[in-house]
């Protein structure tokens, strides 16, 4: 160590070296990442106990720290083995709802389905306002030691940020306006969590890979240009939240096997709640409606609409499925409620 | 063969369990004992009957439906209807800037009321359901939360967004000398578990403010993202250059904000560092070592500033609207400055920012003088900031005012 100047100069210098290894991260190909960081005593595989304070790992501890009331001391409680990368592409992948969508290729549609649109768009506006709603009320639970996983959840706030502004510049865009409040779409599941697990994997996994089963669907939803480039854009985002759910579960999974049954609870409860339709429910009358006029094109093929309409449910319930599976919890597809199960393909 | 169709053989072919869920919805609306078995046995699916039931379709209308053959599936259609403004066609008023939210500000979608009534998840301006949860909002009184500015700075806050990853260059990164490099470490290893810490409070508090002010939840959330990168680069730079990390921050000013118990509190103990914070990176080319440390200092105080602008028109706004709680203000700010001035006094604060100050241990004399100067400015701006938010401060927190001394 160096000499302690102290005397001299009045200065502590009590802080200046509490540790001898010096670190030197070098950037990869896509910059100085969390990646290149996580090395050595900092990395997660590092990780020390917790503590109640905001210490971030590999930070040394300061005496007399006080606390900041509880948060989670074991990293299974909020991990995902991609939130770093997920992260990064978060950053690296941002967007912007003003400049990146063609608003000028907007054209007059037909009223009813201008009105199907807007319909569509105020649900998903109130969808998304709670999908940033929910990560910031678990915000200060996530340990420090973790702090990957919450720079994940600060990126998803903004993401959910700009699919809220996304709707509902869409549904003020094209000489129409907002429609009916999406009353009963199982929202409120998501913020009755009283666990990350079950908060992840009722949002993460369930609420937001049904919105991405839709978004993916864009396509065929979407009547113009620009309502198909907000579906793929929105789409990209929802990607990222949900690998973090599918490998959050998976860590949860494969280190604390006992939660299995304890987060099929969890799920009876979100796809029963949600009257069978789960979190970000799209069975409800208006919501229905809208998107069998949207995928019919016309109120007149209403049929043609709810043939594509029952295959959209029947995506969304198998990718649901399947997501699970990924997970490790494929036994889900034996305790569906039937209301899911009447869509799911044979193992 | 359809969809449908498959869904409604499968239904023949294995008996199909219904859901109590429809059953209860079929007692409610008046339908008969097995009217739902006759709808499967008919060739309906369990989707196209849960519809129906959703739709409210009385029993009445069921039967009437099962007895022509007909598909019970109904349209209602009356959403198309409602009485909300229709007929917008917003434009983006700057080209450059694209369809901002601010574009959005017309007709009755404008309106941000001064006390937002409605409880649960609702976009304001569309029409509500009558029977609906409460979702647990708190905050419903627009002079508590609202600046005019947050919707503007929305746009600007994505408009200017930076990533550490590639915008710094840190292939220019050369070897400091050991006291300074300790130095600058000690300084990420304090700002990156503030920004955390406070990213994670603002997030927290999120979830009480509802959907009336739909464009301050827009724009915290842009705050929220830059504290999220303003911690991983600070962590960056400590870990990037034969340092590491060291001392963990003092507590006390965190405290002081984690303690807030209503929102104007959080904000007003807020102030207090985001003004102080946004002067010292705006500062920060005199303390930084080389092009990358200056490079972030400036995009972090271009966040910063962002933040101030909210607070200082915030605050302006609720004194404006609410202006007996004028002197209240003064017990957070006092609070908060005390805990500061602890915070400043800290020797793994105060050090190695004077260390950085004058360029290393050995010109430590002037690097205190230097600190002392900048730790002036900071609260001879943080001063000047409450005053354009209209609120004069007669007195400093004396330990503050020490602390600046020191
Ligand atoms: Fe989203
Ligand atoms: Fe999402």
């Amino acid at each position: 160590m160096a000499a302690n100047p102290t005397t001299e100069s009045g200065l502590d210098l009590s802080w200046l070296d509490l540790y001898e290894d010096a670190t030197s991260a070098e950037p990869g190909k896509k910059g100085l990442t969390l990646k290149e960081i996580n090395l050595g005593r900092y990395a997660d595989s590092a990780r020390g106990a917790g503590d109640m304070t905001y210490r971030m790992r590999g930070a040394i501890p300061r005496p007399g720290a006080q606390r900041f009331g509880p948060n989670y001391q074991s990293k299974a409680d909020v991990w995902a083995e991609n939130c770093l990368m997920l992260y990064e592409e978060a950053t690296q992948r941002q967007w912007s709802s003003a400049r990146d969508i063609p608003w000028d290729t907007l054209e007059p549609l037909p009223d009813e389905l201008e009105r199907a649109m807007c319909q569509l768009a105020t649900m998903l506006t109130e969808v998304e306002f709670i999908a940033g709603d929910v990560p910031g009320q678990w915000m200060p639970f996530v340990s420090a030691q973790d702090f990957e996983a919450g720079l994940f959840l600060m990126t998803q706030i903004m993401d959910e940020a700009r699919h809220t502004d996304v709707f509902r510049k869409r549904a003020l865009a094209n000489g129409g306006g907002l429609l009916a409040q999406g009353a009963g779409l199982g929202l409120r599941t998501l913020i009755e969590a009283r666990d990350f697990t079950e908060m992840s994997v009722l949002m993460h996994v369930q609420a937001e890979g049904f919105v991405q089963s839709m978004f993916r669907m864009g396509e065929l939803i979407g009547q113009t240009e620009a309502d198909k480039r907000i579906f793929r854009m929105s789409a990209q985002d929802e990607s990222r939240h949900l690998a973090f759910g599918v490998m959050h579960l998976k860590y949860v999974l494969d280190t604390e096997p006992e939660r299995r049954e304890e987060i099929h609870h969890y799920l009876d409860k979100a796809e029963g709640d949600a009257a069978g339709g789960g979190s970000g429910d799209v069975t409800f009358p208006p919501v229905f409606e809208a998107l069998c006029i949207l995928l019919g094109g016309g109120v007149d093929k209403f049929d043609e609409g709810l043939q594509k309409f029952l295959l959209l449910r029947k995506r969304q319930i198998n990718e649901y499925v399947h997501r699970l599976t990924v997970a490790g919890l494929g036994d889900r597809r034996q305790r569906l409620g039937p209301l899911m199960a009447q869509f799911l393909d044979p193992a | 063969m359809s969809t449908g169709e498959a869904l409604a053989r499968a239904a023949q072919a294995t008996q199909v369990e219904i859901p109590q869920e429809a059953r209860d919805k079929a007692r409610e609306l008046g339908w008969e004992d097995g009217l739902i078995e006759l709808a499967l046995s008919k060739g309906h699916s369990l989707q196209v009957i849960w519809q129906a039931l959703r739709a409210g379709v009385d029993g009445e209308r069921a039967k009437e439906f099962l007895q022509g053959g007909q598909a019970a599936i109904p349209r209602d259609l009356s959403w198309m209807n409602v009485p909300t403004e229709w007929g917008i066609r917003a434009r983006p008023k700057d080209p450059a800037m694209g369809l901002t939210i601010a574009d959005l500000m017309i007709g009755t979608y404008g309106d941000v009321p001064d006390v937002w009534t409605n409880r649960s998840e609702i976009a304001r301006g569309s029409y509500p359901n009558p029977i609906v949860e409460d979702m647990g909002y708190t905050i419903f009184e627009k002079a508590l939360v609202w600046a005019d500015c947050c919707v503007p700075l929305y746009e600007e806050a994505i408009r200017d967004r930076w990533v550490s990853a590639t915008d710094l260059n840190w292939n220019s990164l050369e070897p400091l000398p050991h006291d300074l490099e300790r130095a600058v470490c000690q300084f990420m290893t304090e700002q990156s578990e503030r920004a955390y810490f406070t990213g994670a409070l603002w997030s927290g508090w999120l979830p009480e403010i509802s959907y009336g002010f739909l464009e301050l939840k827009l724009f915290l959330s842009t705050i929220i993202y830059d504290l999220a990168r303003h911690s991983e680069a600070f962590r960056k730079r400590a870990l990037a250059n034969g340092g590491g990390l060291g001392l963990q921050a003092p507590t006390d000013f965190s405290r002081v904000a984690k303690e807030a118990r209503s929102f104007p509190e959080l904000a007003a103990i807020l102030f207090v560092q985001d003004s102080m914070l946004y002067t010292l990176f705006s500062q920060g080319d005199r303390f930084a070592q080389n092009e990358l440390e200056r490079d972030l200092y400036r995009f972090v105080a271009r966040d910063r500033k962002r933040m101030l602008d909210y607070h200082i028109e915030r605050m302006k706004h609720m004194l404006f609207k609410l202006p007996d709680r004028r002197d209240e203000q003064n017990l957070y700010f006092n609070k908060a400055e005390s805990r500061m001035g602890k915070d400043w006094v800290d020797p793994a604060v105060s050090e190695p920012l004077a260390i950085l100050l004058g360029g290393g241990v050995a010109n430590i004399d002037e690097g205190r003088r230097q600190l002392r100067e900048l730790r002036q400015l900071q609260v001879d701006n943080y001063l000047a900031d409450l005053r354009k938010a209209t609120f004069e401060r007669k007195h400093i927190n004396g330990r503050l005012e020490q602390a600046a001394r020191a």
